[in-house]
């Protein structure tokens, strides 16, 4: 009994420092984020209890609404040519010939640079006046005056800020995906070519299947960077035009800090956390079932 | 057993040591210390001021203190203007604040509210500076009756425009336009050059450069532009309607270049120097700005007019220097301010590098004789004005705000002006209705 106690003591002494940063670092944020979703919090006056108010007036709010609903789109929108797209370059690039690191590691290198670095970038490079893209459009002759790529129409927005983005990540996800096509067992490949399947049947009946687990981890990770995204249209949109390209983490940073409204904030933030909950929630089942 | 009985005293020591803290942290509150241009006590002075403002100007005045003063030197930290709100509320809420910060003017009621800045009243309401300080900044500094802060440096809007471009249109070079009627047959002309040239610029995208641009023409057409506090009426008067009217058709007309409508106030400053616009409100810092960048082009500032021949106005802006709750050097932070407002500071920093001066009494120098166009731009802090409103960034200044949004629609929508101005009225309401 004695020992038993004691060693229970002894795992609680090795597991306390993991516990206790996550109690500090992860259980009392949130905690106090709750809390701060009950109060009207200025952070330059006292807090004020107001109960559901935050919530209640997030309903009624169609700014939130607009910057929820245009989040979910963009998150649609990115996800498939991140997933696909990176697949197919893993695809490509999965054995190791020069030809083929030298791409694995130009498509990579975006991938190290920060997202606010590379928003600029492309900030500079879609400017209406002193743009590249702009500029080489113009002299091959696709287009007759300069597209004004941000900020003006909400569709050629998202699409000139989505294309940064895929740019910018699709390398994360074909590392991954190339990490789990070489880990196919070269049996099973061997056993396919002797069975006489085509290239094509090899990907679908072979390859992906035993990557599924993989392709619903990128999955998750693309669709949770999706919902938070702030970066790129802070810097390169601002939500214009109209706030019709305004994000949910965007509209959360308007109001924590810029509007001091931290307690509203703070309900909007709740909400998107249990949006992104709700999607981790489907994305681990059905990775379980992938794994069954 | 023994660690028990160690408690109690542990508690005390660590309520002793806390105790003498917060009394070294206790600011002097000697209020009837005379000002002085020097220091009151020796050791450096921190000082907050935000990145995107006027940063020469601000670092050529803490130049000067730091070299008149060695033995008290101001530490200079620079916050990103968009982080500066944030950053200070957060410095208030955590106790960490510098000795005096320099604060976008705009954004002072709301602090001065709040209660978080040093009422300085007793210490300079009877500085005979004040009598000629900026009255934009003043209006702002000041909070039921209590005075708060100084102008650090000011900011005023005026209508730049292009004497080459009026000459190859056959305007007038020496007479710009003192009407808006007349500024749109104007820019009529010089857009009818053709090429890449435009008679107007118009910030489709910047909320910010358009309440200092656009947001005179409608206080010149005698408007109100935003709702104070609580249940006060926002976008009243004729004026506003006729003003979204007039550059209405400016776009329509094809006055505009196609692509302000990207700008977001990040070239907003290059658009005049580029010499492919006639005339555009912009600040008194494009005066040096458009010489660097276009020294062979020749132009002339004028006020931005209103609806009516003569009528005038501008936005005062630019920055206080304020003493935030908590600061240990009150003394001196009030010494820093009768620094920055003494002659010779107006003189020799302030005009020597062709910066507006903070006080109207110093506007007649050596400098700005040698400088007609900034002459003719410190006229506009006689009929200028700053906002005061305590959600200045949400009505206003915000990317998502009511104001941004009811110019976009005037400027781009065929939507009705009248549906356009109501519902702007009724979010900027609501807004102040929250404050």
């Amino acid at each position: 009994m004695y020992r038993n106690r004691r060693s229970r003591l002894v795992g609680l002494a090795y597991l306390a420092p993991a516990l206790i940063f996550v109690l500090v670092f992860t259980v009392y944020p949130l905690g106090q984020m709750v809390w701060m979703s009950f109060h009207n919090w200025s952070l330059i006056t006292p807090p004020v209890w107001v109960g559901l108010s935050n919530y209640r007036r997030m309903l009624g709010d169609d700014q939130f609404w607009t910057s929820f609903v245009f989040t979910l789109k963009y998150t649609a929108l990115i996800t498939p040519p991140l997933i696909v797209g990176g697949y197919l370059l893993a695809l490509l690039t999965a054995t190791n010939t020069p030809l083929r690191r030298v791409t694995r590691t130009v498509v990579f290198i975006p991938v190290v640079i920060g997202l606010g670095v590379s928003s600029l970038l492309w900030y500079w490079l879609f400017s209406a006046d002193f743009g590249l893209v702009n500029r080489a459009l113009l002299d091959i002759g696709l287009i007759d005056e300069p597209i004004l790529w941000l900020g003006v129409d909400a569709d050629t927005s998202n699409f000139a800020i989505s294309a940064s983005v895929v740019w910018k990540v699709i390398g994360f996800g074909m590392i991954l995906f190339i990490g789990a096509i070489q880990a196919i067992p070269s049996e099973i490949t061997e056993a396919s070519l002797v069975d006489g399947a085509s290239y094509r049947q090899r990907v679908t009946r072979v390859v992906l299947p035993l990557t599924m687990r993989t392709v619903l981890l990128v999955t998750l990770v693309s669709v949770i960077g999706s919902l938070l995204a702030f970066d790129q249209f802070y810097i390169m949109t601002a939500g214009q035009p109209q706030n019709e390209t305004a994000t949910s983490t965007f509209y959360v940073y308007l109001n924590s800090f810029p509007y001091l409204k931290l307690g509203y904030g703070a309900a909007l933030s709740m909400v998107l956390a249990v949006t992104i909950l709700a999607f981790t929630v489907v994305q681990l089942l059905l990775t379980r079932r992938s794994h069954a | 057993m023994r660690t028990r009985q160690r408690w109690p005293i542990l508690v005390a020591a660590t309520l002793l040591v806390a105790a003498c803290g917060q009394e070294s942290e206790t600011p002097d509150v000697d209020q009837n210390a005379v000002a002085t241009t020097s220091c009151a006590s020796s050791g450096e002075l921190t000082m907050w001021e935000r990145s995107g403002g006027n940063k020469a100007m601000v670092d050529m005045l803490v130049e000067a203190w730091n070299t008149k003063n060695p033995d008290c030197k101001i530490k200079l930290t620079y916050i990103p203007h968009t982080e500066m709100v944030g950053k200070i509320a957060q410095g208030i809420a955590s106790g960490e604040v510098p000795d005096l910060m320099g604060m976008d003017l705009i954004y002072a009621p709301q602090f001065e509210k709040a209660q978080q800045l040093v009422d300085l009243t007793d210490r300079i309401k009877d500085w005979p500076e004040l009598k000629t300080a900026s009255k934009g900044h003043m209006t702002v500094a000041t909070f039921e009756d209590r005075l708060y802060g100084v102008p650090l440096y000011a900011d005023v809007s005026a209508l730049f425009y292009n004497k080459d471009l009026f000459q190859r249109a056959g305007l007038d070079p020496n007479k710009p336009p003192t009407s808006l009627p007349e500024l749109r047959a104007y820019a009529d002309k010089i857009t009818a050059l053709g090429g890449d040239v435009k008679g107007y610029y118009l910030p489709g995208n910047c909320a910010g450069c358009n309440i200092f641009t656009v947001g005179p023409l409608m206080w010149a057409s005698g408007a109100k532009i935003e709702a104070a506090n609580k249940g006060d009426e926002p976008l009243v008067g004729d004026g506003v309607k006729q003003v979204l009217q007039f550059t209405r058709d400016m776009v329509k007309a094809g006055n505009v270049h196609d692509g302000d409508r990207a700008e977001n106030g990040e070239t907003f400053h290059l658009q005049f120097g580029s010499g492919k616009v006639g005339m555009m409100g912009t600040g008194n810092f494009n005066i040096t700005l458009a010489r660097e960048q276009n020294p062979k082009m020749n132009f002339g500032v004028a006020l931005l007019p209103g609806m009516t021949a003569g009528s005038s106005a501008s936005f005062i802006g630019g920055d206080l220097v304020v003493v935030p709750k908590g600061s240990k050097r009150v003394a001196d932070a009030v010494n820093v301010m009768k620094f920055l407002l003494s002659d010779d500071v107006q003189v020799e920093v302030y005009a020597k590098a062709l910066n507006l001066t903070t006080r109207s009494d110093m506007v007649n120098n050596k400098y700005f004789q040698a400088e007609p166009l900034v002459q003719d731009v410190a006229k506009a802090l006689e009929v200028g004005r700053t906002p005061y409103t305590l959600t200045f960034f949400e009505q206003i200044n915000s990317p998502q705000g009511p104001w941004l949004k009811m110019l976009q629609r005037a400027y781009y929508s065929d939507d009705s002006l009248d549906t356009i101005i109501s519902d702007a009225k009724k979010e900027m309401k609501a807004i102040a209705d929250q404050s």
